[in-house]
C-alpha cells in the first residue's frame, strides 16, 4: 500500500469511529432520558391531547365517548352557574391570599434576620406549621375557628368581641382559608431568610453612609436585591393557587356538617354557598363525582389557558421589578 | 398408551369443568330456584356497625339456604365509591345504594344490569312492591334494581319539652308547628339559642327540600319530565322556611348548629334534648333506643301546609336499592342474593327489625316476624299512605337536588332575594344538566 | 514644652468593665422591643398547635363546650383513635406510597437531570423548557385522561396509579437536580472520563457523591409530598378504604365514624407526628434543602 493510500483510509476510519462514538453517545443519552421520555408521553403529552379531544365529547366512563362538538363549551360559558363563581374564587385566592402569604413570609424573614438570640427556636416555630400535613392542618383550623365552641371565638368572647362565623360564613370562609395558608408559609420564609442574609453587607454600609434609615434601607437595598426570590415565591404561590384543592375540599366537607344518612356523601363542596368552590374543586366535582368527564376536560382546557396566561403575565411584568445581580441568567 | 392418554384427557376435562368457581357460568342456569355453580361473591353496603351486624346475619341466612355461595360483605361504602368502582372495573357482584337517586345513572348506561330476564325466569313480579319503591327502582321502564328497605320521614317530638310548655299533642299544620316552635325555644342570658323548638336551617341533619316538599304537595317535575320547581307550592314552602329562620336569626342558627353534635352520634341535638321537634327518618327510633332510652319522645306524620290539610298523614319516602354491576363475573349467584334480600319476606322483616327501616314488599309489611318498636308504626303508616311521594329519578342522579339545595341555601341566607326568579333559574340549570347528560345520543 | 525627663506615659490597659446596670437594662428592653413583634407572631403561630394538643386530651363533651383546658386529661383518646380507625393500615399504605414513590423518583430523575445538565446533546434545552412548563401546570389539567387510563387498566382503587408515575421522573426533582449538577465542575467529570469511566459510572460514583445534599433534599421533599398528598390518594384510593392513606383516612375520620372533635384532634396529631419527628431528626437536611430550592430556583 502506498503511503498516500494509507493516509486516505485513516480519515475514513476516524470518521467511522467518530460516528460509532456518536451513536454510542446517543444511546447513552437515550438510556438516561428514557424515564422522562416515557413519562412525558404517557403522563403529559398524551393526556394533554386526550383532554382536548374529550372536551368535545360526552364521556362518563360507562359508555364510549360521544361527540358533542362545542356543547360542553356552550354549557360552560352559557348555562353553568357554578363555573364563574369557581373562577372568581380561584382568582380571589391568587389576588389576595398569595400576596399576603408572600408578605408574611418576607416580614417574618426580615424580623428573623435582625434577631440576635434564639433564632434557631424562632425558625423552628415558624417552620413547623408548614410541615403539618394539609388535611391535618385544615381539620385543626376548622376546629379552632368553630363559631360556637372553637377556642378562637371563645377567647374573643372573653374579650367582649363576638367572633365571626369563620368557615360557616360565605364572607369569612375564604379569609379563614387564607389564615390557614399564612400559617403554613414556613417554606417560603426559610427561602427568604436565606436570601436576606445573603444580601452583601457593603450595600447596607454604603446606604447607611448615605444617611438611609431602617425603612429606606429595606426599600432600596434589601427588596431590590432579593427581588428574584420574591418573584420566585410569587410564581410558586400562583401555581399553587391555581391548583388549590385539598384545604378547600376538607374544610367544606367538615364545616358543612356531618354526612346525612340517606345520601352518605351529600355534596358539601363549596360550603357555604359556593364560597369555597374553587376551580379545581369544581373540576373534581364534575369529573369525579358526577363523572361528566367530557365537561371536566373542557374545564381542564380553560385551566390550561388561564395558567399559561397568568404565569406569562407575571413573568413579563417582573422585568420591571426584578433586578438580577451579576450574570448567571 | 393411547388408553392412558384418553383417561388422562377425560380426567383433565372433568377437573376443568368441575371447578366452575371463577369460570363464566353466565348461561348455565336453567329455571327458578336454580342450581348455580358455587362461587364467592362480594356485596357492598353502606351500612356500618351496628346495623352492619344485622345485615351480615341476614346474609348468613342466605348462605345457609344456598350452600356453595360464599358472600363477602363490605360495609361503609357509598354511592360515589360504587359509581367509581364500576367505572374502574373493580365493582362488587352486588351493590347496595342508600338512595334511589342514582337509579337513573345506573340503568340507562347498563352499569347495573337489567334484571328483567332474571325476574321473569324466577317469577318475581313488579307488583309485590308498593307504588313508591316500585317507581324509584326503575328508570324509563327498565328495572335494574330491586328496592330493599325504605325510609319514611315524619316528625319526632320531645314529649317532656312539649308538656312543659303545655302541649299535649304534636302539631298537625305548619302554622301550629311554627307557633309551637317559637314557644318551645329557649335562649340563654346572652341571647344564644339553648333549646330550639324546630330548627329550619337548610341542609342541617335531614332538612332537605325533598323531605319538606310533600307537606306542601310540591312536585319536582311537570308532566313532560321537565324540572318544575317554580311553583306556588315550593314558593310557599321556602317563604315559610325563611320567615322562621329570620325569626331565629340566621347567624344564631349557624352558631347553634356548629355546637350541635353530629347527626349520627349520641350527641345528636334531638336525642340530647336541644331540639324539641325534628324532621327525621324512621331509623331514629333504633338510634334512640340504643343511645338515649331515657328520652320521652313521640312520632307523628309531619305537619302539612294549612291549605293542604287533606295531605296530613303522607310524607316522603325513598330507600335503598340493590343491583348487580355489569362487571360482575357471577351474575347468577348475585341474582340469588339480590332476590333474597329484596323479596324474601322473612329476610326483609329481620332487616327491618334490626335496623328499623321499612320493609319494601307488601308481603313483608304483613310478615309475622316484623316487630316494630314503639314509634315506628307512624312511619309504616306514612309509607303506606297513598299521598306519600318520592323524588323522580333523573339521568343526573342527585345533581338536581344538589342544585336546588344550593339555591335554597343562598335564598334562605338572604344572598339571593328573588325567589321566583331563582326557582326559574334552577329549573333551567337542571334542565340544561339533563340535556347535557343525554347529549350526543342517537334519538 | 517641657524638657523634664518624665517616663513615657503608659497606655491604660484595656479592661472590659461591665456597663452600669441602667445601661444594661436599657439594652435589654430595646432587645425585647426589637423581638417583641417576633415573639408575638411566634406565639400566634404556635397557638394552634397548643389548642389542638389541649383538645386532643379532652373528653368528647368537653370538646363541644367552650372550655379551654382539659379536665380530666383523657390520655386514652390516642389509643381510642387506633381502635376507631385502622390507622396502622393507613400508615402502612402511606409509607408504601411514599417509600416506593421516592425510590422511583430518585432512580429515574437523577439520570435525566444528569443528561440535561452534563451530557451535551441537541434538544437538551428544549426538554428543559418543557420540564419547566410541566412544573407549572396544575395536575387537574391532565387528570381526566390519566384517570381513564388507570381505570381501563383496572388499577383504580390501589396505590399503583400514585407510585408508577414517580418511576418515570418528576419535573420538580429533575429541575432541582439539574440546577445542582450544573454547579459540579466539569473537571471532575472530565477526569473520570479520561480514566475510562462510562457515563453511568460517572453518575453513580462521582456525581451522586458530590450531589448528596441535593439528592437528600429531593428525597426528603418527595417523601413529604407523598406523605401529605391528598388529591391523588382521594382520587385513586377513595373508593377502597383498605388502601386509604393517612391523609384520606384523616379527612374521612369525622364523617365515617361520627366521632367528636377530641378524637379527631388526637388523630390529627397522630398524623402530624411522623413528619415533625422527621424534621427534628433531619433538621439540617430540611433547611438546606429548602434553601437550595430557593437559591437555585
Amino acid at each position: 500500500m502506498s503511503a498516500a493510500a494509507a493516509e486516505a483510509t485513516r480519515p475514513v476510519d476516524r470518521s467511522r469511529a467518530k460516528s460509532r462514538a456518536a451513536w454510542r453517545r446517543r444511546g447513552i443519552v437515550l438510556a438516561f432520558m428514557s424515564p422522562w421520555l416515557v413519562g412525558f408521553s404517557v403522563f403529559f403529552g398524551y393526556p394533554l391531547v386526550m383532554s382536548a379531544y374529550l372536551s368535545f365529547t360526552h364521556y362518563d366512563l360507562l359508555s364510549p365517548p360521544r361527540w358533542v362538538g362545542l356543547d360542553n363549551y356552550r354549557f360552560m360559558f352559557g348555562t353553568d352557574q357554578q363555573v364563574w363563581p369557581a373562577v372568581k374564587n380561584t382568582l380571589w385566592f391568587i389576588a389576595i391570599a398569595v400576596p399576603l402569604q408572600v408578605l408574611f413570609a418576607l416580614g417574618i424573614a426580615i424580623m428573623l434576620s435582625r434577631a440576635r438570640r434564639g433564632v434557631g427556636v424562632f425558625r423552628t416555630v415558624f417552620y413547623l406549621p408548614a410541615l403539618a400535613p394539609p388535611v391535618a392542618a385544615t381539620l385543626g383550623f376548622v376546629y379552632l375557628l368553630n363559631p360556637a365552641t372553637g377556642p378562637v371565638n371563645t377567647i374573643l368572647g372573653k374579650l367582649g368581641i363576638q367572633g365571626p362565623l369563620w368557615f360557616d360564613s360565605p364572607e369569612w370562609s375564604k379569609p379563614s382559608l387564607t389564615l390557614l395558608a399564612i400559617w403554613g408559609v414556613g417554606n417560603t420564609m426559610i427561602i427568604f431568610l436565606a436570601a436576606v442574609i445573603d444580601v452583601p453587607k457593603h450595600l447596607y454600609e454604603s446606604a447607611e453612609l448615605d444617611g438611609a434609615g431602617i425603612f429606606s434601607r429595606l426599600r432600596f437595598v434589601t427588596l431590590p436585591t432579593i427581588s428574584p426570590v420574591i418573584l420566585f415565591a410569587v410564581v410558586i404561590g400562583v401555581i399553587e393557587g391555581l391548583q388549590y384543592f385539598t384545604q378547600a375540599y376538607v374544610a367544606a366537607n367538615v364545616a358543612g356538617g356531618s354526612a346525612t344518612y340517606s345520601a352518605e356523601q351529600a355534596n358539601k363542596l363549596g360550603y357555604p354557598e359556593d364560597s369555597t368552590l374553587f376551580y379545581p374543586v369544581l373540576l373534581y366535582q364534575q369529573g369525579f363525582r358526577y363523572f361528566n368527564m367530557g365537561y371536566a376536560s373542557a374545564m381542564a382546557m380553560l385551566l390550561l389557558a388561564v395558567s399559561f396566561a397568568v404565569t406569562f403575565l407575571i413573568v413579563r411584568h417582573s422585568r420591571r421589578f426584578v433586578h438580577y445581580q451579576g450574570a448567571a441568567r | 398408551m393411547r388408553r392412558v392418554l384418553l383417561a388422562f384427557g377425560v380426567l383433565l376435562m372433568l377437573t376443568v369443568t368441575g371447578c366452575g368457581g371463577s369460570s363464566k357460568s353466565a348461561s348455565s342456569t336453567s329455571s327458578s330456584t336454580t342450581k348455580v355453580q358455587p362461587a364467592n361473591i362480594t356485596i357492598w353496603t353502606p351500612f356500618v356497625d351496628p346495623e352492619l351486624i344485622t345485615f351480615k346475619k341476614v346474609v348468613k341466612d342466605f348462605e345457609t339456604k344456598n350452600p356453595g355461595i360464599h358472600v363477602k360483605v363490605i360495609g361503609g361504602t357509598n354511592d360515589d365509591k360504587i359509581v367509581a368502582a364500576i367505572r374502574g372495573g373493580n365493582a362488587p357482584d352486588v351493590a347496595q345504594s342508600f338512595t334511589s337517586d342514582n337509579t337513573g345513572v345506573f340503568c340507562p348506561s347498563g352499569a347495573w344490569i337489567d334484571l328483567g330476564s332474571y325476574m321473569q325466569k324466577d317469577g318475581v313480579k313488579d307488583s309485590i312492591f308498593p307504588a313508591a319503591p316500585r317507581d324509584y327502582s326503575k328508570f324509563e321502564g327498565k328495572r335494574c334494581a330491586l328496592p330493599m328497605l325504605a325510609d319514611a320521614y315524619g316528625l319526632y317530638y320531645n314529649k317532656t319539652l312539649l308538656a312543659k310548655a303545655g302541649y299535649k299533642s304534636p302539631p298537625k299544620t305548619i302554622s301550629e308547628l311554627t307557633a309551637m316552635a317559637k314557644r318551645l325555644t329557649q335562649r340563654d342570658s346572652s341571647g344564644k339559642l339553648k333549646v330550639v323548638g324546630f330548627n329550619p336551617f337548610p341542609s342541617w341533619y335531614e332538612n332537605v327540600p325533598a323531605h319538606f316538599g310533600p307537606s306542601w304537595g310540591a312536585n319536582w317535575v311537570d308532566g313532560g319530565g321537565n324540572s318544575n320547581l317554580n311553583t306556588p307550592a315550593w314558593a310557599d314552602q321556602l317563604r315559610w322556611q325563611k320567615s322562621l329562620i329570620d325569626w331565629y336569626g340566621y347567624d344564631n342558627l349557624v352558631r347553634f348548629n356548629a355546637g350541635a353534635g353530629d347527626e349520627f352520634s349520641a350527641s345528636n341535638a334531638f336525642e340530647t334534648g336541644k331540639v324539641a321537634m325534628h324532621m327525621d327518618g324512621e331509623w331514629r327510633v333504633a338510634f334512640l333506643k340504643r343511645e338515649h332510652p331515657e328520652l320521652k319522645y313521640g312520632t307523628a306524620p309531619f305537619p302539612v301546609a294549612d291549605d293542604k290539610a287533606d295531605l296530613y298523614g303522607a310524607g316522603y319516602t325513598t330507600g335503598s336499592i340493590i343491583g348487580i354491576p355489569k362487571t360482575s363475573k357471577h351474575k347468577d349467584q348475585a341474582w340469588l342474593l339480590v332476590k333474597y334480600l329484596g323479596t324474601n319476606p322473612t329476610a326483609l322483616a329481620e332487616l327491618s327489625n334490626g335496623i328499623q327501616n321499612v320493609p319494601t314488599t307488601s308481603a313483608s309489611l304483613k310478615s309475622p316476624v316484623l316487630k316494630p318498636l314503639p314509634g315506628f308504626q307512624t312511619f309504616l303508616d306514612v309509607f303506606g299512605n297513598k299521598n306519600t311521594t318520592t323524588t323522580p329519578i333523573t339521568r343526573i342522579g342527585a345533581a338536581n337536588q344538589e342544585t336546588f339545595q344550593s339555591f335554597i341555601a343562598k335564598y334562605l341566607s338572604g344572598s339571593k332575594k328573588d325567589l321566583e326568579g331563582g326557582l326559574k333559574n334552577t329549573d333551567e340549570q337542571i334542565d340544561a344538566m339533563e340535556k347535557q347528560a343525554e347529549a350526543g345520543q342517537a334519538p | 514644652m517641657s524638657t523634664s525627663t518624665q517616663a513615657a506615659p503608659v497606655a491604660a490597659p484595656l479592661v472590659r468593665r461591665r456597663p452600669p446596670a441602667a445601661v444594661r437594662r436599657r439594652r435589654f428592653l430595646i432587645a425585647v422591643a426589637n423581638h417583641s413583634l417576633l415573639i408575638a407572631t411566634a406565639v400566634i403561630f404556635i397557638a394552634p398547635f397548643i389548642f389542638i394538643v389541649l383538645t386532643s386530651l379532652m373528653t368528647s363533651q368537653q370538646a363541644l363546650s367552650p372550655k379551654l383546658w382539659p379536665d380530666p386529661f383523657a390520655w386514652h383518646n390516642f389509643t381510642d383513635v387506633f381502635s376507631k380507625a385502622p390507622m396502622w393500615r393507613y400508615a402502612f399504605n402511606t409509607l408504601l406510597y411514599a417509600g416506593l414513590g421516592t425510590l422511583g423518583l430518585l432512580v429515574s430523575s437523577i439520570p435525566v437531570a444528569y443528561a440535561l445538565a452534563r451530557l451535551r446533546w441537541r434538544g437538551a434545552n428544549v426538554v428543559f423548557l418543557i420540564t419547566l412548563i410541566a412544573m407549572m401546570l396544575p395536575p387537574q389539567v391532565t387528570i381526566v385522561p390519566v384517570y381513564v387510563l388507570w381505570a381501563k387498566l383496572h388499577l383504580v382503587g390501589t396505590i399503583w396509579p400514585l407510585v408508577f408515575p414517580n418511576w418515570l421522573g418528576d419535573a420538580f426533582s429533575i429541575f432541582l437536580l439539574r440546577q445542582f449538577f450544573l454547579t459540579i465542575p466539569e473537571e471532575y467529570l472530565d477526569a473520570a472520563r479520561v480514566d475510562g469511566c462510562g457515563e453511568l459510572r460517572i453518575l453513580t460514583t462521582v456525581v451522586c457523591r458530590l450531589a448528596k445534599p441535593a439528592i437528600a433534599a429531593v428525597a426528603l421533599f418527595s417523601f413529604l409530598f407523598c406523605f401529605n398528598d391528598f388529591f391523588g390518594p382521594l382520587l385513586y384510593t377513595g373508593e377502597n378504604s383498605s388502601h386509604w392513606t393517612l391523609s384520606v383516612g384523616l379527612s374521612q375520620f369525622r364523617s365515617l365514624y361520627q366521632v367528636q372533635w377530641n378524637l379527631t384532634m388526637a388523630a390529627t396529631l397522630i398524623v402530624m407526628a411522623p413528619v415533625i419527628l422527621l424534621f427534628f431528626l433531619a433538621q439540617r437536611a430540611f433547611v438546606e434543602g429548602v434553601t437550595l430550592t430557593g437559591v437555585k430556583g
